[in-house]
């Protein structure tokens, strides 16, 4: 039986920022399910994201454990194979 | 050929453009990689009519969106990579691979941050500098900031990052703030931020992410982040690629927003029409001039 893989994939964004936005509309566009973690609102997840990304920038894309940092459609399809 | 009107930008030049261009019943398509332009990263906008409250950017933004789907113009979301003339009008090239050609078009590319230009600022792009405090800005919750600049934008992002930082700095190259003066009152009577006047970072530096600035007085400031807002360059690379003409690095227009080259007009951040005051306002209405401009032409 073959398995199908489902993509983990989080998002770590801020209120305003425009590519938080599009990368979010791009993900729900293709029906890729996220978590959406709001690091205004959440202090331990913006530090997680300033770890994973060593960077101070949104947004940070946790696709499968591989980090996409800001609105990278191209790599995304890559990672998510869309 | 595809369109009568092909505009290239989506901030509120671009976006007024499109709106009035479809009710005139052209044609139209708007070619831009983030619908709004710089209004979605400016903090709040408290001077755009209509709005008696200060609007998000990103709010004022989105309805722009909306407001172009509504009334039916098409959007194509890409960077326009190359513009030529052609007997019967222009053939556009996006970056994601389309040619579009178009009887007309508006350039409204708008413009980029101006960078400093100092030793560690691409070294610590995102590591530390950053050129929009509204996307990034968050991150720097309990961290020392330092903004550089002295005008409206500068002001408000200092004044924004001081709700959150442990301290914001901002540096003033001359002896005066250059904002609005309710703003300057404003940012005088913050006390998490502190004003160096006569100031100007001349090298950032630090190991894995930025640590500081050295400054031209001899001075250091430690701080995790350093946002830059001096001011904006704009973008007129197409325009030179049609042989535009430009005057003081802008587009030079006519009061109905023409170029030399027929059938090319321009609106917004990237023409000398607004007389330097680069508002959403004049924008916007250049957007309108243009579009009526071009139903004239078109007739």
């Amino acid at each position: 039986m073959n398995k199908v893989k489902v993509n983990k994939v989080r998002v770590f964004s801020t209120n305003a920022c425009p590519y938080c936005h599009m990368a979010k509309d791009f993900l729900k566009q293709n029906k890729i399910e996220f978590e959406d973690i709001n690091v205004e609102e959440n202090e331990a997840a913006a530090e997680e994201a300033v770890k994973l990304s060593g960077q101070y920038g949104v947004p940070v894309i946790d696709v499968n454990g591989t980090i996409v940092v800001g609105f990278d459609r191209v790599r995304l399809k890559n990672l998510l194979k869309i | 050929m595809d369109y009568d009107v092909a505009i290239i930008g989506g901030g509120p030049a671009g976006v007024t453009a499109g709106v009035y261009s479809v009710r005139y019943n052209l044609k139209t398509i708007l070619i831009s990689p983030l619908i709004g332009g710089w209004i979605g990263k400016t903090p709040y906008i408290e001077n755009w009519p209509g709005e008696p409250e200060a609007v998000s950017g990103h709010e004022l933004a989105e309805r722009f969106h909306k407001q172009l789907v509504n009334i039916g113009t098409k959007i194509l979301e890409s960077e326009v990579v190359d513009i030529s003339k052609e007997k019967a009008g222009f053939v556009i090239k996006t970056s994601c691979g389309q040619t579009i050609k178009a009887r007309a078009v508006i350039l409204a590319m708008g413009s980029k941050k101006r960078k400093l230009g100092v030793p560690g600022e691409d070294e610590f792009l995102g590591r530390g500098v950053s050129y929009c405090v509204t996307c990034d800005g968050p991150l720097f919750k309990k961290k020392r900031v330092i903004v550089a600049g002295s005008g409206d934008s500068a002001i408000i992002s200092a004044i924004m990052l001081a709700e959150y930082a442990e301290k914001v700095h901002i540096t003033v190259k001359g002896p005066e703030l250059a904002g609005k003066p309710y703003r300057i009152e404003q940012i005088k009577s913050n006390p998490n931020i502190k004003i160096h006047y006569n100031t100007m970072v001349q090298s950032i530096f630090g190991s894995k992410c930025m640590e500081g600035v050295a400054l031209n007085n001899g001075k250091q400031i430690k701080a995790e982040g350093l946002f830059v807002e001096i001011g904006l360059i704009p973008l007129t690379d197409l325009a030179v690629k049609l042989g535009v003409k430009l005057e003081s690095g802008l587009i030079a227009v006519k009061s109905d927003m023409s170029t030399n080259i027929q059938g090319v007009f321009a609106a917004g951040d990237i023409t000398n029409g607004c007389n330097r005051l680069n508002q959403i306002i004049t924008a916007a209405a250049e957007g309108a001039i243009a579009a009526n401009s071009i139903y004239n032409f078109l007739r």
